[in-house]
């Protein structure tokens, strides 16, 4: 090791730090909430997730960086929330990626660990934003590999990583209009800069705030359907490609897990042939390993013939799908078991689930093949990276908005189980009916600010239709009478409204006899939802 | 009239109208409805169906509905004998269903099992109805047994009948159809799209509002053609019912039906539903 060289308990040092420093600016982070709706919490949901992620270090005693970054990634990536925690471990899986098998962290190997951690970070996104956490990281990972960095010392090359973090978080609202607006700089970007100070700052620090141990994650369900193989193997080989392996096989096979550790790929997936899999692995030029192949049927046949009880699959769909939603509200979770809903994750309006939270439910359904609805924007990529995480399982998002289109699948959901639809033609039809669904959301304004010409002061009633502010009034009703005028409702027919918590069965009925009044042709559904702060969700269809 | 010498028999909830039924010999037996203290058999004239149809949501109790009884069914199917029958093939609601075929078989037994062929139709309404229709043309042209029981097969193979339900409250209430209800979830306001198959009602779709299911109905009426016959099918919704016809337009047979449903099989489905059966021309072939 050079002299300036990290060793694991170092780097360790710098994450406890990094934790730390996050820690102490949550609300700080929280405050730079871009608009006025509660779920912008950005701070909690980076808190959260590097929470989790020391947790799998803390009982560390490796000296390999390896180990240390590997362990704090995986933390990561199983306790992120939210866009912004999702994108931090990302940055984290990268940047330990980027490491490789290296023992130690030089000034170099920073350079080229940081810039892997911002190329895995992008691909986390469907859509990169510039002026975010991304921006961010990334010209600060961009700064380190110019020039004559790499004869630099590891302590200078951290400093200017965080100098270029900060400059480059200073310049988001040139980047982004909304931010400028609003007058503040990125949130997200703003906790990856905290985490970064500290990890450059706080190399004496030996610990952080100690956790409680948590149950760990149950096991995957048993595979109790009975169809096809399950085939595992190995594929070794100097120039194979993950992703492309990942891709093939996916075309072969459901419950696709691919993992790859230097030169060898190991491949998990069922497939109604085996040859299959093993074909395409022979054709891509690897060497097989440790095949495995096991008949799924036969397996299953025996247990009965045996005489014992399959797991209970009591609420066993007969197409083997299952849905795990993100719900929040006891009306609301009533809705969606009584539509079939396996497993409800708490959640939404400003309070994010872990990736973990929702891989769990994943397991607990009875299913091989789950359908996750996130119901919330900021939920998506930890959703997405929930299906990713899933063990023996395949997962796939629909990425609902809202509760109100997550109903909507829900009810297509119903009628693919009854047409027993194959797993992808459920996920299509739950995307398009939801797509068919029109929202208004109601909730308060965090803070005071101006939207789309509306002035907004801070405990206004606001309603966003479809996803963007259309009213704004101190008065309940008024906006939602606004909302839906806004709305259009020409060929609609039905509006639900689902009272919040706080809101009464009395008050909703008045509010819809004044929409009655100023809405012709539209008839209205008033159902308990008892979410928290949004006091009416009201779909239109 | 001439007997041919195997009759058609069935009961009241294949919905056949009173010209057919003259027309082709057939012999039908009433199921009842219970209202109050009262068994009222469906036999045509006892019961006035719209007038039930339009007084059903006002009941205070909902009206059961029951099978004939044995009794019933020995005198039914002794009077067809008298008649010069020597065979009878008799039609019925489904047994997982109805206690109807139940009753048929002791009635049977009374008169010699032998000469009465009993067929689970696994169909309601105008399906059980399209199944009646072709047996008694077969009948009247002295068809054997083994043509006419292959024909009932065939037709209930090419049969669609699905209906659109305004309200579950009758659903609900039925109880006779409770894992249909568990499908569809309970606390929204849903407009089922129901089929009636292998003598079960399951749903197929969910829309929440009518004219969504309207919609889905015709799309699932239109994927039958070429349509040999078809019956509208209504619950106290006669308008609902001209409308839908008028939506398929030209694909409807020229002979089309609209029928209102027995109140047998009404009261469990409740006022406002519309249906349709189909019978696809490839049951020939």
């Amino acid at each position: 090791m050079a002299p300036s060289d990290c060793g694991g308990q170092a780097l360790k040092r710098r994450f406890g730090a990094g934790v730390d420093n996050l820690s102490r600016n949550v609300d700080r982070i929280n405050q730079l909430n871009v608009f006025p709706v509660p779920d912008g919490d950005t701070g909690i949901n980076l808190y959260h997730t590097v929470r989790r992620a020391y947790r799998e270090i803390e009982r560390c005693d490796s000296d390999d960086v390896s180990v240390i970054a590997g362990r704090f990634a995986y933390g990561a990536l199983m306790g992120a929330r939210g866009n912004s925690g999702t994108i931090l471990s990302q940055l984290l899986k990268g940047f330990a990626d980027g490491l490789g098998e290296a023992s130690t962290i030089s000034a170099e190997r920073l350079a080229v660990a940081c810039n892997a951690a911002v190329a895995q970070s992008y691909t986390a996104v469907s859509a990169p934003t510039e002026g975010t956490i991304l921006t961010v990281a990334r010209e600060a990972a961009e700064d380190l590999q110019r020039g004559d960095r790499g004869s630099e010392s590891l302590r200078k090359m951290l400093e200017r990583l965080v100098a270029t973090a900060r400059a480059s978080l200073a310049n988001t609202p040139d980047l982004l209009p909304i931010l400028r607006e609003a007058d503040v700089v990125d949130a997200g970007g703003m906790g990856l800069l905290c985490f970064l100070e500290g990890m450059q700052n706080g190399t004496s620090r030996t610990q952080v705030t100690s956790f409680q141990p948590t149950a760990s994650l149950p096991a995957p369900a048993v595979h109790a359907e009975s169809y096809g193989y399950d085939v595992q193997f190995l594929m070794i080989g100097a120039d194979l490609d993950i992703d492309e392996a990942r891709r093939e096989l996916e075309q072969i096979g459901w419950s696709v897990i691919v993992a790859s550790a230097g030169d060898t790929i190991k491949v998990h997936i069922h497939a109604r042939n085996p040859a299959i899999p093993l074909d395409f692995a022979i054709k891509s030029g690897a060497a097989l390993d440790d095949v495995v192949v096991e008949n799924m049927e036969l397996q299953v046949q025996q247990r009965q013939s045996e005489g014992l009880a399959l797991a209970d699959r009591g609420d066993t769909e007969p197409s083997g799908v299952s849905v795990v939603a993100v719900v929040e509200g006891e009306g609301l979770r009533a809705v969606y078991q009584s539509l079939r809903c396996s497993a409800i994750v708490p959640g939404g309006g400003g309070h994010n689930p872990a990736a973990e939270d929702i891989v769990a439910a994943i397991n607990e359904t009875p299913s091989e093949r789950v359908i996750v609805l996130p119901n919330d924007s900021n939920i998506a990529l930890a959703a997405r990276q929930a299906a990713d995480l899933v063990a023996g399982k395949q997962a796939s998002v629909v990425a609902t908005e809202n509760v109100l289109q997550g109903i909507g699948a829900m009810l297509a959901f119903g009628d693919a189980l009854d047409a027993e639809a194959d797993f992808d033609a459920t996920a299509t039809k739950m995307r398009a009916a939801a797509d068919d669904i029109r929202s208004v959301e109601i909730t308060r304004a965090s803070r005071s600010t101006s939207f789309g010409g509306l002035q907004i002061n801070q405990n206004d009633f606001i309603a966003l239709v479809d996803g963007t502010i259309r009213a704004a009034s101190p008065d309940l009703d008024d906006v939602a009478v606004e909302a839906l005028a806004a709305l259009q409702t020409s060929g609609a027919e039905l509006a639900t409204i689902y009272y919040g918590a706080g809101v009464s069965a009395r008050e909703t009925d008045q509010l819809i006899r004044r929409l009655t009044k100023s809405i012709g042709g539209l008839e209205f559904e008033a159902v308990y939802g008892g979410q928290p702060l949004y006091p009416f969700l009201i779909s239109v269809e | 009239m001439t007997s041919s010498h195997i009759r058609i028999a069935a009961d009241s909830v294949c919905d056949l109208p009173a010209e057919l039924v003259d027309l082709l010999n057939i012999n039908i037996i009433p199921t009842y409805v219970n209202i109050g203290g009262e068994s009222i058999p469906d036999d045509g004239a006892s019961l006035d169906r719209s007038r039930f149809f339009r007084d059903l949501p006002a009941m205070s109790s909902l009206p059961t509905t029951a099978a004939p009884s044995p009794g019933d069914a020995e005198a039914f199917y002794r009077a067809i004998l008298d008649d010069g029958a020597e065979r009878i093939v008799s039609i019925h609601v489904p047994e997982k269903l109805s206690g109807t075929l139940n009753a048929m078989r002791l009635g049977a037994r009374s008169v010699g099992e032998a000469r009465v062929t009993l067929v689970d139709s696994l169909q309601l309404t105008f399906g059980i109805g399209f199944q009646v229709w072709a047996a008694a043309e077969l009948a009247a042209q002295g068809a054997a047994l083994e043509t006419i029981l292959d024909a009932i097969e065939r037709v209930r193979l090419h049969t669609r009948v699905y209906a659109i339900i305004d309200t579950m409250e009758y659903l609900r209430r039925s109880g006779r159809v409770n894992t249909l209800v568990a499908s569809l979830g309970g606390l929204l306001k849903i407009k089922p799209i129901v089929r009636v198959n292998e003598g079960e009602v399951t749903s197929i779709g969910r829309a929440r509002t009518w004219s969504r299911a309207v919609r889905r109905l015709r799309e699932l009426t239109l994927e039958q053609t070429p349509i040999e016959r078809l019956a509208i099918l209504h619950i106290a919704n006669r308008p609902g019912a001209a409308s839908f016809l008028e939506d398929i337009g030209d694909l409807a047979p020229s002979d089309t039906l609209v029928i209102e449903t027995s109140p047998t099989l009404g009261a469990h489905i409740g006022p406002g539903a519309i249906g349709v059966a189909t019978l696809n021309a490839e049951w020939r072939h």
